[in-house]
């Protein structure tokens, strides 16, 4: 599969051979940094200060670099295509051999890090519980009434909320019941199926 | 097998495999790492670095020592929830591996602070919304829109609630005429007087 790049992207990637050999690791390493821990300016600054470029240059530079191997890292594309792909940039061999290098060295952990970008569901933190029996009320006394309160804590993203349920034994009973089958189902043969062949 | 400290239920793998690791440690220096997760699970400050000192010489790596304090305070802190009392304890972590002078060491730190334990956990337990205060101020009606002598008293009360997730307290204002004052101390009374039979 070839990577396709917009005109507007390979103005900004036309910086590098510019930029000379060096600069070019460089300008790679900036693009990872900016891909673990979001836009740095200032070393944007201090990098364009050093190669005697302008900052705007070395920003679009930077950010084309991470769109190339965000979307060569996302479709895993191969070496033969990353290769194709980037000849029609018109760069040096060596250019486009580093430029190859930095894709295949960082593939694992850019892949890695969009993994964690999907959306989650509220998922499972704790549950605390309460017994109680309500003995009388202000209608009726002489009462014997079981009662379970729970609080779920759920997680998701870094926000945690809670759910306050409340139900009587024999529903809970028949919750239990339910989440057992269902635990159940991971030995039947279709899922044991799956499982393996997903190993 | 079923212990009682685990709820009558087997004893997590985990704390089985851990017990190898505590029985590494010397009796005397286990009473004392128990003291500091005793103080853990009461709420105060735990002294870490006093714990890293005891197991020094038992030439724990950091993730055994991590294994240590949590293995010693789910024995602690079950044994606590289910009423274990200190015999039995010890004698059921003797038969789960653990050396005699360890186990009663541990057991002797657990009776002495066994009731504080129980009463953290007894305050720590589910609890959905807590009554802070109640403020109140009795007023006199002397004319309003609807009747030029009205002349009556009317009470303003304000229930503070403590929300025990976020430690917030809401200000719950009621106003009430006499007679709906009167009305609601009875039932408050025979509420009183219901759970005073159960005291």
């Amino acid at each position: 599969m070839l990577l396709v790049l917009s005109a507007e992207h390979r103005a900004h990637l036309d910086c590098l051979p510019r930029a000379g050999g060096a600069a070019v690791g460089e300008l790679g390493r900036l693009a990872l940094e900016q891909l673990r821990r979001g836009a740095a300016p200032r070393a944007c600054e201090s990098a364009a200060r050093k190669l005697n470029i302008s900052v705007d240059i070395i920003q679009h530079g930077v950010e084309g670099l991470v769109y190339l191997l965000t979307e060569s890292s996302k479709l895993m594309i191969s070496e033969v295509d990353f290769q194709d792909s980037i000849h029609v940039l018109g760069f040096s061999d060596e250019l486009n051999k580093s430029l190859l290098q930095l894709y295949l060295d960082n593939r694992k952990e850019i892949r890695s890090i969009l993994g964690e970008l999907a959306p989650r569901l509220p998922s499972y933190h704790s549950l605390e519980w309460r017994l109680d029996v309500q003995l009388a009320s202000r209608s009726l006394r002489q009462q014997i009434k079981p009662a379970v309160t729970m609080k779920l804590h759920l997680n998701q993203n870094e926000d945690q909320t809670a759910q306050v349920l409340q139900t009587d034994p024999a529903t809970l009973l028949h919750l239990i019941q339910q989440l057992e089958q269902a635990l159940g189902e991971m030995k039947m043969n279709h899922c044991r199926r799956i499982v393996r062949n997903m190993k | 097998q079923r212990f009682r400290f685990c709820g009558d239920l087997d004893c997590p793998d985990w704390v089985l495999a851990e017990i190898s690791t505590l029985a590494k440690i010397s009796s005397v220096k286990l009473k004392l790492i128990c003291a500091q997760v005793l103080r853990d699970l009461l709420g105060e400050a735990i002294e870490y670095d006093k714990i890293l000192k005891l197991t020094s010489d038992a030439k724990l790596e950091s993730g055994d020592v991590k294994a240590t304090i949590a293995v010693l305070g789910f024995i602690l802190s079950s044994a606590a929830k289910h009423n274990v009392d200190s015999e039995s304890l010890s004698s059921e972590l003797q038969q789960l591996g653990l050396p005699k002078e360890h186990a009663s060491g541990l057991c002797r730190s657990y009776e002495e602070k066994q009731s504080p334990l129980q009463d953290r956990l007894r305050a720590c337990s589910l609890r959905l919304s807590q009554l802070g205060s109640v403020r109140w101020r009795v007023d006199y009606t002397l004319s309003s829109s609807e009747l030029q002598e009205v002349n009556e008293p009317v009470v303003h009360l304000t229930f503070n609630v403590r929300d025990r997730e976020c430690e917030k307290m809401t200000a719950v204002p009621v106003t009430l005429s006499a007679n709906k004052l009167w009305v609601l101390l009875a039932e408050l009374k025979q509420a009183q007087a219901l759970m005073n039979t159960l005291l």
